[in-house]
């Protein structure tokens, strides 16, 4: 789960990491109780914010007026404005970056340093950590000196990255970055800005994925891995996604019934694929009568053709009942199991939906 | 022979007593995989399938010494203590079957392993199988007489669905299996491509390895590196999921939790190029797994490979 940049700083300040002094707008008619000059900031996830208009610097308070009218009216790549962000301009006087993520080549966690902040962060040195032992204060000081950090600002930046570290962990990030960390006139170290993601499996463990690909063809896969391969074969033979979601781990009923109706209920689908590969120990028979039940509850009642290839526990009762019910209500479904290829049944999906001029 | 385990492979099972602990059990002893002991705490005493349940590890290695592999199956929560009990027990083998485990913890157990060196498999990992010999975990739970048939091919899977999958074309194609490994598709894993991939380049029977990959990480990359670093020299047919995904955003995360969409390094074409550059036949559908091993192997090795 990305954090906005606000979200970030709340962080930042409950860890002891020095922030600008600013506050959050909810609205443009909103007072800015800070001093002028300021930088007003709409809160969004997209890093691209910047070009597309997201910050702007202003010098009084009538100038803000007018500047938060335009936050509010912006979309960044398609994500409403709703907040924004005013901080007190600080005198900067250098920008480093500073990050800790996770490496999946050595597996450790990895602290990034480099002395210049923004895009300095590709040239960035990277030191991994043994999380086991942990990152006491003196290795941070050697790591600052092994990237060329200047003496007089080891030991308060040693202290500030520290303090990063114990949010790293407690917090349980997959990245936790401040970019830029300003050095300011008066010799201060402030967060400029923050990016942090906490892990899914921590804040939202087992909340299925949807994502909208804008296509035809309603996708419900079972499993990580079918799920993505499946979308790749559907593409390869025309067929245009309408979504991405996957159902894994053995779910009840109801989980694909919801998960069912959320996929179906877009207007202007032109078939439906119900798909995965042979199941450990998903219950087929359990996932398609979820699919069934979900299938129940739409209005109007689907008339495109629904193509379904699963295997595993239980698939032939599972064969039995949706082919039944597809002949009491009409549905047009067609049903496979490990006998035909997964990228088979893509071809005769696309096929079906599409026929053979409407493409 | 086969990698990881064997007909020799003595399993201990952690959160036997719970849903998933207690079905993997079940299906083990069918497939004649020696399950010899069971923790959960509070529980010790009791009886699960005949099999004798203790409160700590410890104890049930002192009962029965000849224990060399662990599967857990705790809730994700508890995953990294088990595994850290495991670890300073010496268990040599720990597989990890359990989803939703966070990176942190991963990070801790792989590092505490790695100082032990203990080898770990998953999180997330729907379990191994050397066909004929032993299986860990929920893999292939169904008609697993059907789905694995003993062989010479090795495969490593980031899906558990793709590791049966892959495993039944292979099986019906006549193509027998030496040992079937799920990864997990997590960010960080104990065991990865490479990991194995060594292991299978020394076992015996091992004539060629498919390996399923998704988009994210840089397993499949290290991978590639390996294969041409190391001088693997038995062929390597891959299958790589997630192509759609390069019109995406970068950051977003698909089926797996490492499956996360990025530009460069990790991305499908990162991935897919680099294969190709160590000599991997990349597949484009399962179903071309067979026709690129037919192909892509000496007729020696061929013969050994098919047995229709």
């Amino acid at each position: 789960m990305r954090l906005t940049e606000f979200e970030g700083k709340e962080l930042f300040n409950k860890y002891s990491i020095p922030i600008p002094k600013g506050i959050l707008i909810n609205n443009s008619s909103d007072k800015i109780t800070l001093s002028a000059p300021f930088v007003l900031k709409a809160q969004v996830l997209s890093g691209d914010r910047k070009y597309a208009g997201g910050i702007i610097f202003v010098n009084t308070k009538r100038a803000a007026k007018s500047a938060l009218k335009k936050l509010f009216h912006l979309k960044i790549k398609g994500e409403v404005v709703k907040r924004v962000l005013a901080e007190e301009k600080l005198n900067t006087s250098k920008e480093f970056y500073v990050s800790f993520s996770y490496d999946t080549s050595t597996k450790m966690p990895v602290l990034a340093l480099s002395t210049a902040g923004g895009t300095g962060a590709k040239k960035a040195k990277i030191f991994p950590i043994d999380i086991v032992k942990g990152l006491p204060q003196f290795v941070i000081r050697g790591y600052l000196k092994d990237a060329k950090f200047k003496s007089e600002d080891i030991s308060k930046l040693a202290g500030i990255i520290s303090n990063l570290w114990h949010l790293f962990i407690k917090e349980y990030a997959l990245l936790a970055e401040i970019n830029p960390l300003i050095k300011t006139k008066e010799g201060e170290f402030i967060a400029g800005d923050s990016k942090i993601i906490i892990d899914d499996a921590k804040v939202r463990a087992g909340e299925r994925r949807l994502i909208d690909l804008g296509g035809d063809i309603a996708i419900l896969a079972s499993g990580g891995g079918a799920s993505m391969l499946n979308i790749d074969a559907l593409a390869s033979y025309g067929g245009r996604p309408a979504n991405y979601t996957e159902y894994s781990g053995n779910p009840p009923a109801n989980v694909v019934r919801d998960l069912t109706y959320k996929v179906l209920s877009r207007r202007g689908l032109k078939g439906c694929w119900v798909v995965g590969g042979t199941a450990n120990f998903t219950d087929i028979y359990e996932t398609i009568k979820g699919f069934a039940e979900g299938l129940k509850m739409l209005k109007p009642k689907p008339k495109y053709p629904i193509v379904i290839r699963r295997d595993g526990p239980r698939q032939k009762e599972a064969k039995k009942m949706i082919l039944k019910l597809a002949e009491r209500e009409g549905y047009q479904i067609y049903f496979f199991d490990s006998e035909t290829p997964m990228a088979e049944t893509a071809k005769l999906i696309v096929k079906l939906a599409y026929g053979n001029s409407n493409k | 022979m086969a990698i990881l385990i064997n007909k020799s492979t003595r399993v201990l099972i952690q959160g036997i007593t719970g849903k998933e602990g207690s079905r993997a059990a079940g299906e083990m002893l069918k497939y004649g995989t020696k399950v010899v002991a069971g923790v959960t705490p509070g529980k010790g005493g009791q009886k699960i399938l005949k099999i004798p349940v203790y409160d700590t590890v410890h104890e049930a290695i002192k009962k029965h010494k000849n224990i060399n592999a662990t599967l857990i199956t705790v809730p994700g929560p508890f995953v990294r203590d088990a595994a850290l009990e495991a670890i300073h027990a010496g268990i040599p083998l720990i597989n990890i079957l359990t989803e939703n485990v966070t990176t942190q913890d991963s990070a801790i157990i792989v590092q505490a392993a790695r100082d032990k060196n203990i080898r770990i498999v998953g999180p997330s990992s729907v379990g191994i199988m050397s066909p004929g010999e032993a299986k860990i975990g929920s893999i292939g739970s169904s008609d697993m007489q059907k789905i694995f048939t003993r062989g010479v091919v090795g495969v490593i899977s980031k899906s558990g669905g793709m590791s049966a999958e892959i495993s039944v074309i292979l099986s019906r194609a006549g193509i027998g299996q030496s040992t079937v490994v799920g990864i997990g598709g997590d960010q960080i894993i104990g065991s990865d491509f490479k990991d194995l991939l060594e292991l299978f380049q020394k076992d015996k029977r091992t004539k060629a390895v498919v390996i399923f990959g998704e988009i994210g990480g840089t397993y499949e990359e290290e991978a590639a590196d390996f294969i041409k670093k190391s001088g693997f020299t038995k062929p390597v047919v891959a299958v790589i999921a997630g192509k759609f995904s390069e019109t995406l955003d970068e950051g977003s995360t698909l089926g797996h939790a490492g499956a996360i969409v990025s530009k460069g390094r990790g991305s499908y074409t990162s991935k897919v190029n680099t294969l190709r550059r160590a000599g991997v036949y990349v597949a484009r559908t399962l179903e071309d797994i067979v026709p690129a091993l037919k192909h892509g192997m000496s007729k020696d090795i061929a013969r050994k490979i098919f047995k229709k």
